[in-house]
Parts: C-alpha cells; sequence; structure tokens
C-alpha cells in the first residue's frame, strides 16, 4: 500500500468514526451564547458595590468558605488589593500587618511615599489600607465610575475572613466617598490553591486577581493566562460580564491606536487617558487626548483595535503658531515592546496569534530602526519601524513557506 | 467527504476561503454556518482530539465542546489567519486543559489506545487495523502528525505551528510514522 493510499485509508477511517452529531452542538450553543456572569452594574456608586460584592461572592470562588493555610506560622490572613497595581498584605491574627508587597511596578509607585510598604509594618490593618487606597485614589486609578478595585481575603478562618472582608469593605467604600471617587468595590473570599498560588506568582499578580483571571478563562479557554494578567480588575470584571468574547487589546495598545488615527504618536505634549467599556456594545476604549489646544475623545474598538470614532488628523486642527503642537524631534527610542505592538497593530494580529516573533534595532544609514519579523496565520510579516518616531519606513506581508 | 478531504491538498485557496467565510458568519451569530463548519470540519477536529485523548468516546465529547468553544468565540478569528489552524489550535488547547485537568485528579494509569467507538460505522479491515493497531504502534506526536496530515490536508509546516514543534521534526516524525504504520499493516497482511 502506498502511503499516500495508507492516509486516504486512515482519513476515511476517522471520517467514518468521527461524531456525527450536529444537533447536539446547536443545542448546546443555545444554552452558551449570551450566559454572561450576573455581575450587573448600576452606575450609583452605593448600589453598585452591594450588587456588584453580592453578584461577586455568589459567583467567584467562594465555594464553601475560605480555608487558606499560610505557611508563616504568624500569619492568619493575606489581604490582596487589586486595580491594576497589585498589593498584598500579610496580616496577623490581631489584624496587624506582618508584611506588605507591591506585587507589580504599578503597584510600586502606590507605595513609593510608604517605603515601598516597608512603613505599613506593625500598622493595623484598617489604617494601612485606608493609607493605600487614598494613594490609589491621589494616583487616579479609582476616579471613573467604570473602575473597581477587588479586595480579597485568604484565611482559614472562613469565619475571620468574612469579617475581615466585610470591615475592609466598609473602610474602601468609606475612603471612596470622602473623596468622592467613584469606583466599585468587588470582594471575594478564597480557599487556598497551589496552581492558582503559582499562576500568580509566575505573572506578579495576586492570587485575588488570578482567580479573577481563571473565572475568565473558564469562559473562554482560548484566552491566555499571562495576557490577561496584564489586564486591570475593572477591564477582567467587565470581560466576564460580557461572557469573554475574545482578548481585549488593553489600554496601551487602545492609545497607540488612538494616537496613531490621530497622527499625534510623534508628539510628546499629547497625552492620553483611555478609560475601558468592555461592557459596552460593541466593546471598546475610550481615549481622550489631551492637546495643548484641547481635549479630544476617540472610542477604539476593544478587540480589534479600530477606532471608532474621532477626529483624525488632529494636527490640521491645531491653531496655526502652536510651536508645541509641532512634532518635537524625538531623540528617544520607542523600545522593542512599542515596536512589537505598532507592527502588530499594523498588521491587525493579536500578540497571541503571533510567533516566532524576532525583533531587532539596527542602524540603516544612521537612522535607528527596529526590524520585527513574525508569522500569523500562514503568513510571514516584516516590518521596519523608525526607533525614535515609531513610523513604520517599510512592510511586507507574504505567504510563509 | 472523502474525495474533499483528499482534494484539500491541491485546492487550499476556494477550501481555506469557504471555511473562512463560514467562520466570519458564526461570530456573527448564523447557525447555519456552524452546522455547515461541524459538517466540513469535524474529521479533522475528532482525528487531533483523538491523537491527544487516545480514546474515542472522550474525543467525541470534546468535538462537540470545540463547536460549542468556537459559537462562543468566533469573534475572536482574524480573517489573516488560517481557518482550519485556529479551529485545531481552539481543539488543542481544550485537549490540553482537560489533559491537565485528568492529571491533577489522579496519576493516569498506561492508558490503552482505543480508537474505535462504541458504535462503530461500517470501517473495512485496513481501516480498522489503521485506526486501532497501527495508530497503537506510534509514539504520541508521531500520531498527532500522522492523523493531521491525512485528514485535515495541512501542509507539514502547518502542522509544525500547530504542535509548536520544529519543522524537521514534524518531517522525519512523519516519516518514521508511516513506516511504522506500514510495517504494522503489512505484518498482519502477511499473516
Amino acid at each position: 500500500m502506498t502511503n499516500e493510499k495508507m492516509e486516504q485509508r486512515l482519513a476515511s477511517a476517522v471520517e467514518k468514526t468521527a461524531p456525527n452529531d450536529v444537533n447536539g452542538v446547536l443545542s448546546r450553543c443555545d444554552e452558551r451564547k449570551g450566559t454572561v456572569i450576573p455581575m450587573t452594574t448600576k452606575k450609583t456608586t452605593k448600589k453598585r458595590w452591594t450588587t456588584l460584592a453580592a453578584a461577586c461572592l455568589a459567583v467567584m470562588l467562594l465555594g464553601g468558605g475560605g480555608i487558606f493555610y499560610q505557611q508563616a506560622h504568624a500569619v492568619a490572613s493575606v489581604v490582596s488589593l487589586d486595580v491594576n497595581p497589585s498589593i498584598e498584605l500579610k496580616v496577623s491574627k490581631s489584624e496587624k500587618v506582618l508584611v506588605c508587597t507591591p506585587l507589580n511596578e504599578d503597584a510600586k509607585a502606590i507605595l513609593a511615599d510608604m517605603g515601598d510598604g516597608a512603613d505599613l509594618k506593625g500598622a493595623k490593618l484598617d489604617v494601612a489600607v485606608n493609607a493605600i487606597v487614598g494613594s490609589l485614589v491621589r494616583n487616579g486609578y479609582l476616579d471613573s465610575i467604570s473602575s473597581a478595585i477587588m479586595i480579597s481575603v485568604e484565611d482559614k478562618d472562613t469565619a475571620r475572613a468574612e469579617k475581615l472582608q466585610r470591615e475592609l469593605t466598609s473602610a474602601v467604600d468609606g475612603v471612596l466617598q470622602t473623596c468622592e471617587a467613584k469606583a466599585a468595590v468587588l470582594t471575594q473570599t478564597l480557599t487556598q490553591d497551589a496552581t492558582r498560588e503559582q499562576q500568580a506568582r509566575e505573572n506578579n499578580i495576586s492570587t485575588g486577581k488570578a482567580a479573577l483571571v481563571n473565572r475568565v478563562l473558564a469562559i473562554n479557554p482560548a484566552l491566555k493566562f499571562d495576557a490577561l494578567a496584564k489586564l486591570s480588575v475593572e477591564e477582567l470584571k467587565d470581560l466576564a460580564e460580557a461572557g469573554a468574547p475574545a482578548m481585549p487589546i488593553g489600554k496601551d495598545a487602545a492609545a497607540y491606536a488612538a494616537e496613531q488615527y490621530a497622527g499625534t504618536a510623534a508628539l510628546d505634549s499629547v497625552t492620553a487617558e483611555v478609560d475601558s467599556e468592555l461592557d459596552e456594545f460593541p466593546a471598546h476604549y475610550e481615549v481622550e487626548l489631551h492637546t495643548t489646544w484641547g481635549e479630544f475623545e476617540y472610542l477604539v474598538d476593544a478587540y480589534t483595535g479600530k477606532v471608532l470614532s474621532g477626529q483624525k488628523d488632529l494636527l490640521t486642527t491645531a491653531p496655526v503658531g502652536d510651536e508645541t503642537a509641532k512634532p518635537t524631534v524625538p531623540t528617544g527610542d520607542i523600545g522593542h515592546a512599542k515596536a512589537k505592538s505598532i507592527a502588530l497593530n499594523h498588521a491587525g494580529v493579536s500578540e497571541n496569534k503571533a510567533y516566532d516573533m524576532e525583533i531587532e534595532l539596527d542602524d540603516e544609514d544612521g537612522t535607528l530602526v527596529y526590524e520585527v519579523e513574525f508569522k500569523s496565520g500562514g503568513m510571514e510579516y516584516s516590518y521596519e519601524i523608525n526607533a525614535a518616531t515609531g513610523a513604520i519606513l517599510k512592510h511586507e506581508a507574504e505567504i510563509d513557506d | 467527504m472523502l474525495s474533499m478531504l483528499m482534494t484539500t491538498e491541491y485546492a487550499p485557496a476556494e477550501e481555506r476561503h469557504e471555511l473562512q467565510q463560514s467562520l466570519l458568519r458564526v461570530a456573527g451569530g448564523d447557525r447555519d454556518a456552524l452546522a455547515e463548519l461541524y459538517r466540513r470540519t469535524r474529521p479533522a477536529v475528532y482525528g487531533l482530539a483523538l491523537s491527544y485523548l487516545r480514546n474515542a468516546h472522550d474525543a467525541q465529547d470534546l468535538t462537540q465542546d470545540v463547536y460549542v468553544q468556537v459559537w462562543d468565540c468566533a469573534e475572536q478569528y482574524r480573517p489573516t489567519g488560517s481557518p482550519m489552524g485556529w479551529l485545531l489550535a481552539v481543539c488543542r488547547s481544550l485537549c490540553l486543559m482537560r489533559l491537565r485537568r485528568e492529571e491533577r485528579h489522579a496519576a493516569l494509569s498506561e492508558e490503552e489506545w482505543d480508537a474505535i467507538p462504541a458504535q462503530e460505522c461500517g470501517l473495512d479491515t485496513d481501516e480498522r487495523v489503521l485506526l486501532q493497531h497501527a495508530l497503537a504502534s506510534l509514539g504520541d506526536e508521531e500520531r498527532r502528525i500522522v492523523l493531521l496530515h491525512a485528514v485535515t490536508g495541512m501542509k507539514h509546516r502547518e502542522i509544525a505551528a500547530l504542535l509548536e514543534l520544529p519543522l524537521p521534526t514534524v518531517l522525519s516524525k512523519y516519516h518514521r510514522a508511516l513506516k511504522k504504520m506500514r510495517s504494522c499493516l503489512e505484518g498482519d497482511d502477511a499473516r
């Protein structure tokens, strides 16, 4: 028997034994499509957090209540606070902070004026949490009505975990009301899970946030943990509510897409403020570009990165003679990550679908360029990107053979 | 159906375009398109699931899961990518998740290759031997590569990308696998 014939026979055998139950599939699709987590969002702060907290309690990994055993003998509970900064507090039985750890770069900035968390050692938990939430508010993390802070408590003692969680929730809510911050407060108590702890460690996030990421993954297993871990709590919450149809591009990429569209990517004087609206339809990021001659709003599709609305070529609207509006000659380096996102964005390929990624900084006749090459979906892409301005100098896409 | 599968390799552009259209329609919530996609691609998805799960019953269950998953996340598919590649990547990721989950529950005992479903559907002798004994003689990766090549009409480099293996590895495993299968078949003939 020839190889070809053998393969044909094999194909035919698989064909004959493959399931053929299209109705079974369709019946399940009915049930699944549009099944979203009932974390309903109300636009009033007070109501909002109670609804959300209740929904979260019901939905998230509460299980039979928290039983968490911390090896360090003095640690009774572990409290984590997640916005995008992730901060972990180890707490003694008497609710004193034993260790306060910033888990990511954003968190370090929040704890910068508290000795990177060291100053909070020995403080009562509520005092420490007040200080941290105050800093989060000052740094603008909790201003928007759609932002969210998540409080997770891990404790082997269920009753104590729940008591702590109630206290913290009302403390945080108090701070938010005083500061007129509009963020939602999500809460959860967790049981110990070695896999989740490892996931959290590997991605520099708290176990609380890892639990939220797993929640999203349970809805859509095709997404990637590490990519999700980079999203904010607000984005993850909305993503779960929306049934996690796809991987959002993230705030940075959204800001970049808006700036590209507006033609201000090379302008240092333009700053962007991004809000995610993944729970709206179509899911989008709201990007506000602040220029010296006004503020401009852009809506960017959360999954495709396409700009849905906003003023194109913003510079044409700048008043004549405004020096700051002219592109300064950038001397900096956009960096590998930015070069990569420019190329992926241009190719319309999401990062998790690209492979064989190669990025090199090269000198082309005195101009520093990033050469970005990657493959995706049977195509091979190559880009040359000006390392100072981020402008695409050359791009090619050909069938990958 | 068989002839369609066999010609896939020679007419990939049309096939790819049609699958692409189906997927885009599925993304738009078109149930008929999902049914069409299922009819066209189920042997490929089932073949890959079987190669991972080693058991006809589990593979049949998982095949259904794949299409439910596709229904839920077809919007994620980008027309720049190969539709079959995307579909099989969803399948592979579900297989790996399932294997991880099972691994956590218990250390798997030496599982037998069990490719013939309880309700078998008119296999001839060669097909039976191939499906059960010849495939059983292969290593996991060899089996995956041969099944993908035979059933999906994917090229070796596409298989390499899907399985995250270097192309030379795929080629050598493919040839070794065919050799093993042939000796299994011919041994059987000689008997």
